[in-house]
């Protein structure tokens, strides 16, 4: 079984491997993807009939432990159990299906190898999502998963539609991701080496003995509940998932319709004893599945296109599924999830044929809405008619505008951050000058002293600047190099924070910069070499199109984005882990300002990788 | 709705709302005069309709005024698209012999104004990248998007998410539960609605800039929002197109729907000065949401005489020579592959016997093929060409339709009416909302969605995978072309002379009918020496999946499967009083001869047969199974373009791969539809009759002795160039530049509305055909090659009227093959040219057609058979 397991978990990265290094050829990369569907459909079948077999047990498997240093562990583990089986079965029937349906379906498309790629690597951070033993491992699969989502919406890159909404799916999933970070961190701090799902029931049984504090166990629920929200397209973020259907159909079938959209469903499940411990974030879950069954299925109903209704109609379903959770019917939402992925997968595949079914089969049903008036008789005659329609109107701008959902995240979330970044790119460069020498001098005062409580105080500043370099950066259109240094500078801020914090911690800290300065360094370079001949500020907003002019350049400056955004591929993201696990467990208001670099960061950084990567070459000849 | 009903009255006392908004300008009767302007941008914007019924036409029909290579070039200066291959493709070809030398020669030679030839054709050989790359054009680098970059603000990123929507869900045919406009309600009036009679704000029309303007009508909206964000009135119309541009799809469609109101079913009441206005306020309100109270206006740009301006020399061709030169030689060096091909002396025929059948089908190049096998498998049944109509022109309505369809070429009005009728007693239908296989198309209650996706949710893994795995296998409950209902039969003839309520009549008189069949007959040249059988094969393509289906379907009935006509065709010529009336006229049909009605149906290489009831004679069955036959041939030969089709010599799994195809929701080309179409020829079949054309030809019967005065050939050339012209450039341009003619790849197309396909939730409808219909398409101009003297064909084309445009500017090209001693002469403006084939060009010839593609993927020049009939 422990075979299986790993099996299970490696053979889509084998196939992205494959599919990588092999010459591009449609017909190689079909028969490694139908070879590897078929071994993965072995080793699952396998697996959940081993699993079946032994009487569907909790399974836990550890299989090494990835990185151990005084208290903390990263271990590499596996956990099987009827809601990891459930979702197993679905990843790999759904999977095996599209991989037959694009075999055709992509067929002479330009990006054949980079559409399989990214699938295989999707599956890939799937599998690890429901097979992981724990969550910092679950941490890892959802950045997966958002890092292939962003690549497949992005899929046609010469048009900036797509990639506008790519950006867009990438800022909600990023933001939602603070809540999982955070939460790892903070189940960390609270069940110690216990944070292992497989002991996270147990942990909950005891009545007498409460696992933590009160506060601290709502705040974790929290957010864990906003990741779950976040990546399922639940209020108030349902409005990215409708306009994520830019890549070919399939693609918006498995991810949209299907799969990822049921990951956040798949982690409250996973953490049904953590958050249903306490009434507040079961009404919190209850009332978000609530709110967003309201909207998402008022704003179906005005939905004039057909993916924009089917992503709807599964919100909706979502949201029910969420409601059901929270009156804990566990097996039910299993249930519904199985139903509701392959429903929507379906309908999505036969999208284009609602043309010709509604109008050669049915003709056009032209519908239409009404207040009923009848309902309205005890009201004064004035107001009987005029009110039906300034209602019906009212209704009808709230679908509409779909529950005016993007306005309110992004007033509420994105202004405030990029006014006070427009505000510091405003300052004069001698006062910033002079606030990094101040910081300098200080933390030079702090190691010659060698005090430790005036570490913690140095701390302070330190962080509070990291945090302004960051939203520098966010709010930087004009200079990709900035915008490079920033986030670079941010990250190391952070790390200095650490060690002035802890100074134990040094070597996690230069674990993590040994992921970020590399990465920075790459960055820097490729960017000089993309722009030596362009100058950036005169045509800010133009895109340009380096994934097709220079594809060597623009990977190069992916793996730096990736590194710099903390993505599991460098040192840096354990060292995420491990700096915030160092800081917080005595500091825990740090975990604040280091949250908000990283979401701002990613985001940031994307930005410019979007503009420079994506678009059309410039066809103009002069 | 009070207020907003009598907006016309605000209009009337607008005091109040001059002072706040038109402050600097109040005479509102200027210079520019808006309904002149949007006219003449209007005819620039695509003219595709709601996509049920795709008619090909010349994409850049507004330039047909011009020569081609100059229309080609002033398109592209506005649309900012590419007008030939790129260079290198040309250079390619002529290293792989299909631009021959003496093509090259023959293109330098009527393109070169007195400039040294010898240095002009080397620099053809020079590599460039570049020069096929679109030129600076008003969509892309025009004075709006100038000014957008200026103010640091992408006002499309920003508008049009708004004015799609908008636009959608008014347009919107059936697709959203709630519709938004109330019956007969105009668009203006349900934005109005919207924005000020709601309790939630309407995005971004709340603004307080913004709501004053709302009183005002549409007309003076787009004045006030001009005069604050462009100041100058001479860059108005210029503003105004590159506004339109930058979304042409949605532009386009409201321009359709506001000239032809009935080309959507729903009616809907729109202008483009209504969707102007809207979007200009949008605009408006974004531009001082953004930048405040004061911001640079379009005429206050500092590098404005820099950027392509419409009274500049924006409307002046420019055309690129070098590429203009290769693109001419290599559609020279193809159109001589048949000139070459029928001048030459055909192989020995067998003595011409009687025919025991005759088959009449469409003049579809994917007929082309078929007709070669099907003479082939039977020497003697001889086969004609006619436009698929079969000139029969009618609104057809069958048992299920929900609304009657013209089944004729969209020039056509037709005024004829024809009912499906059922011979059985009518069974009461089951109610469909209901029928749980097509549960997933339907709209739910948010408890049943609920209970169906817990319940039968899982059944889909089923289906799906059935679908996926197995697609052979028929779609359950979607009917396939081919099932008639057998118990059915048109109404035709006509009973009373009363029309209908709107105004059609009601079947056909018998003097109509003989006059319809008459005419078609005489077109053909098919007036004597009936066969017993003769068999009216109309083609139509079944494909799921699919919203371009009707682009696939029969182009000579608006884009419907032509099964109707052909009923309808054999019904009148098998009719007695018709004969009786056609003997008078000297067309004498045998009482022993039968009309049968068939259709083929492209994509699955099937044919069905109609209106069948006594026993199948002894021709009908020799026709069928010889039908069966040049089928599955006709299979195998389309299966050389599939790369994933079986690549034997089966024509039985060829056979087998088409059917899967044609019902696979994966298969994003269930047929290569006129991919290559090139040729149209008008003449009788012994011209062509030896000759494998590739699929490549439109077949044209015709017969030039009995044409006296060039009647019936000016008859036949109206359908054909609109019809095989219209599809001919459409796929040339769409291949040409798939992403600005063309609608782009279909994997990510999303259906709006039921009028188009858009990439994405909120993109632009995408006109033109998708890459997959065009991938392998050679763009060429067709060439019609008429056998008939020259003139005689001139005396045809001074009686088509508009459509000699057409011809004049090179949109076609047109041969003259002179009855007898087949001389050849290319049509030009200026007048008749010879055509000299040289000598050494030899025409390469095949036993049968198998051995000539054997092995070939890509385009087969024109092969004489030598025989080996099978």
């Amino acid at each position: 079984m422990n075979g299986l397991l790993i099996a299970c978990q490696l053979l889509p990265l084998l196939g992205l491997l494959l599919i990588m290094t092999s010459n591009g050829s449609e017909k190689t990369i079909t028969t490694i993807s139908v070879w590897l569907s078929r071994a993965m459909g072995l080793s699952v079948a396998s697996l959940l009939a081993l699993w079946a077999v032994s009487g569907f047990p909790q399974y836990e498997y550890q299989w090494f432990t990835l990185y151990q240093q005084d208290d903390y562990s990263f271990p590499i583990l596996f956990y099987l159990d009827k809601v990891g089986a459930a979702y197993l079965f679905c990843v790999w029937t759904i999977f095996a299906i599209i991989v037959k349906y694009c075999r055709v379906y992509l067929h002479r498309e330009q990006g054949y190898k980079r559409f399989f790629q990214t699938i295989f690597g999707f599956v890939f951070g799937l599998n690890l999502i429901v097979l992981s033993g724990s969550i910092d491992m679950l941490f890892a699969g959802w950045e997966i998963v958002g890092i292939s989502s962003f690549l497949l919406i992005a899929f046609y890159r010469h048009r900036p539609q797509p990639v506008r909404n790519a950006l867009r799916a990438y800022t909600i999933y990023r933001f939602c991701d603070v809540g999982l970070l955070l939460g790892a961190w903070m189940s960390h701090l609270l069940f110690h080496e216990s944070q292992h799902f497989s002991e996270l029931a147990s942990l909950f049984q005891n009545p007498e003995f409460e696992p933590s504090g009160y506060a601290a166990l709502s705040l974790l629920s929290w957010l864990i509940i906003l990741a779950a929200s976040g990546k399922s397209a639940q209020f108030p973020f349902s409005f990215w998932l409708p306009r994520a259907m830019e890549g070919p159909t399939p693609s918006s079938a498995i991810f949209y319709g299907a799969l990822s959209i049921h990951l956040g469903v798949f982690l409250l499940l996973r953490t049904l004893p953590i958050w249903s411990y306490q009434l507040l974030p079961r009404v919190m879950v209850f009332s978000i599945g609530l709110l967003t069954v309201i909207v998402a299925s008022l704003s179906e109903k005005t939905q004039s296109n057909i993916k924009g209704q089917v992503a709807y109609a599964s919100i909706t379903q979502v949201g029910l599924m969420f409601i059901e959770l929270s009156l804990g019917l566990e097996s039910l939402v299993l249930l519904h999830f199985m139903g509701n992925a392959f429903l929507r997968c379906y309908q999505l595949l036969v999208s284009p044929s609602i043309v010709a079914h509604l109008l050669r089969v049915e003709g056009a049903v032209d519908s239409d809405f009404y207040v009923k008036t009848s309902h309205l008789e005890f009201l004064p005659i004035s107001i009987r008619d005029s009110l039906p329609e300034v209602l019906q109107n009212t209704l009808y701008v709230f679908a509409l505008q779909e529950g005016h959902l993007e306005r309110l995240v992004r007033n509420i979330l994105w202004e405030p951050l990029k006014r006070i970044g427009q505000t510091l790119n405003r300052i004069n460069v001698w006062l910033k000058a002079l606030v990094g020498l101040a910081l300098i001098g200080l933390v030079a005062v702090v190691m010659a002293t060698g005090n430790i409580d005036g570490n913690t105080y140095a701390a302070i500043p330190v962080s509070f600047c990291m945090v302004l370099v960051s939203l520098s950066a966010f709010s930087q259109k004009r200079s990709p190099f900035k915008v490079w240094n920033g986030v670079a500078l941010s990250s190391s801020l952070a790390g200095i924070a650490v060690w002035l914090m802890n100074p134990q911690a040094l070597n996690d800290v230069l674990l993590f910069l040994t992921g970020i300065i590399p990465a920075w360094l790459l960055g820097i370079w490729v960017l000089s070499r993309i722009l030596k001949q362009d100058n950036f500020a005169e045509n800010p907003f133009i895109y340009r199109a380096v994934a097709e002019t220079h594809p060597g350049l623009s990977l190069l400056l992916f793996l730096s984005f990736l590194g710099l955004v903390g993505f599991p591929i460098t040192p840096a993201f354990l060292g995420e882990d491990l700096l915030l696990s160092h800081a917080s467990s005595h500091h825990p208001w740090f975990a604040a300002p280091i949250t908000i670099a990283f979401v701002v960061n990613g985001i940031a950084i994307a930005r410019v990788f979007l503009r420079l990567c994506m678009g059309r070459p410039s066809e103009v000849c002069n | 709705m009070v207020m907003i009903d009598d907006y016309h009255r605000f209009v009337s006392l607008p005091v109040e709302v001059k002072n706040t908004v038109m402050t600097s300008h109040t005479d509102s009767a200027s210079g520019f005069d808006l309904d002149a302007s949007l006219d003449h941008l209007a005819h620039w914007l695509p003219s595709q309709g709601p996509i049920k019924d795709f008619i090909h036409h010349n994409t850049l029909h507004a330039f047909q005024h011009l020569s081609f290579h100059d229309g080609i070039s002033v398109a592209s200066k506005l649309f900012g698209a590419r007008s030939y291959l790129p260079m290198a493709d040309y250079q390619k070809l002529f290293q792989q012999g299909r631009i021959t030398p003496a093509a090259l020669d023959w293109s330098i030679a009527h393109n070169n104004d007195g400039d040294n030839s010898a240095t002009l054709r080397q620099s053809l050989f020079i590599e460039d990248k570049h020069s096929h790359y679109p030129p600076l054009s008003l969509a892309n680098h025009g004075i709006r998007s100038a000014w957008m970059s200026h103010l640091e603000t992408d006002l499309n990123a920003l508008v049009h998410p708004v004015l799609f929507r908008l636009l959608s869900n008014y347009l919107d045919q059936g697709i959203s539960r709630w519709a938004l406009p109330k019956n007969g309600e105009r668009f203006w009036d349900c934005v109005l609605r919207l924005a000020q009679n709601s309790l939630l704000p309407l995005y971004p029309f709340h603004i307080a800039v913004i709501r004053p303007l709302l009183k005002l009508t549409p007309e003076q909206v787009i004045a006030s929002c001009l005069q604050q964000m462009v100041g100058d009135e001479a860059l108005y119309e210029q503003y105004l197109l590159e506004v339109l541009l930058s979304h042409p799809g949605w532009s386009g469609m409201v321009r359709i729907v506001e000239t032809q109101p009935n080309a959507l079913l729903a009616r809907r009441l729109i202008s483009l000065k209504e969707m102007l206005a809207v979007e200009l306020l949008c605009e408006l309100a974004f531009v001082h949401k953004r930048k405040g109270e004061q911001f640079l206006t379009v005429t206050q740009l500092p590098n404005l005489a820099k950027t392509p301006l419409l009274t500049g020399d924006v409307l002046t061709p420019k055309v690129p020579l070098k590429l203009k030169i290769w693109h001419e030689a290599m559609e020279w060096a193809l159109h001589t592959e048949l000139l070459a091909a029928i001048t030459r002396p055909t192989p020995a025929t067998p003595e011409k016997t009687s025919p025991q059948a005759q088959a009449l089908f469409c003049i579809d190049d994917r007929e082309c093929s078929l007709r070669r096998y099907l003479e082939a498998a039977h020497p003697s049944i001889e086969t004609f060409g006619a436009a698929g109509f079969f000139g029969i022109d009618f609104l057809y309505q069958g048992l299920d339709d929900a609304y009657p369809v013209a089944q004729c070429p969209a020039v056509i009005t037709p005024k004829h009416l024809v009912t499906e009728h059922d011979d059985q007693p009518p069974v009461a239908k089951k109610p469909q909302t209901e029928q749980l296989s097509k549960l997933h198309f339907n709209a739910h209650s948010l408890w049943r969605g609920w209970l169906y996706t817990q319940t039968l949710g899982l059944g889909y893994a089923v289906r799906m995978a059935w679908n996926v795995f197995n697609p052979t296998s028929q779609i359950p409950g979607v009917k396939t072309l081919s099932e008639v209902e057998a118990h059915s039969h048109l109404h035709l003839l006509r009973e009373s002379d009363e029309p209908t309520s709107d105004g059609h009549l009601l079947g056909f008189s018998l003097t109509e009918m003989a006059d319809k069949i008459g005419g078609l007959l005489r077109n053909i040249g098919l007036t004597h020496n009936f066969a017993p059988l003769v068999v009216v094969v109309a083609h139509g393509s079944s494909s799921v999946n699919n919203p371009h289906f009707a682009a696939y379907d029969c182009g000579a009935c608006s884009g419907k499967p032509g099964a109707p006509n052909a009923r309808a065709f054999a019904w009148m010529a098998n009719h007695a009083g018709v004969r009786e009336i056609l003997r008078e006229r000297g067309i004498d049909i045998p009482d022993s001869t039968q009309f049968v009605p068939a259709l083929h149906n492209t994509s699955r290489d099937e044919i069905s047969y109609f209106d069948q009831t006594d026993a199948e004679s002894y021709q009908l069955s020799e026709f069928k199974s010889a039908m069966q036959h040049a089928l599955q041939r006709n299979a195998r030969e389309r299966c050389r373009w599939f790369e994933l089709g079986p690549q034997s010599h089966s024509n039985q799994e060829a056979h087998q791969h088409v059917l899967a195809r044609s019902s696979s929701i994966f298969e994003p080309r269930p047929e290569l539809n006129h991919s290559n179409n090139l040729y149209c020829i008008i003449g009788r079949r012994d011209l062509t009759r030896h000759l494998f054309m590739d699929r490549r030809a439109f077949l044209h019967s015709y017969h030039p002795d009995t044409d006296a005065d060039g009647e019936i050939l000016s008859k036949i050339l109206s359908a054909v160039i609109p019809v095989c012209g219209g599809i001919n450039l459409e796929y040339l341009f769409s291949r040409i530049d798939n992403s600005v003619y063309g609608a782009g790849t279909k994997l990510p197309h999303n259906v709006i509305g039921l009028l188009g396909v858009a990439n994405g939730v909120e993109g632009d409808l995408r006109t033109g055909l998708p890459s997959q219909m065009i991938e392998v398409h050679e763009p060429s101009r067709l060439l019609i090659v008429i056998e008939q003297s020259r003139a005689l064909i001139d005396n045809a084309i001074s009686k088509i009227g508009g459509l000699k445009e057409w011809l004049d500017n090179d949109w076609i090209r047109l041969a003259s093959c002179e009855p007898n001693h087949h001389g050849l002469f290319l049509y030009r403006k200026t007048g008749w040219e010879v055509i000299e084939i040289p000598n050494d060009l030899s025409v390469p010839s095949g036993k049968q057609s198998e051995s000539i593609i054997v092995g070939k993927t890509t385009t087969i020049p024109v092969h004489q058979l030598t025989g080996g009939q099978a």
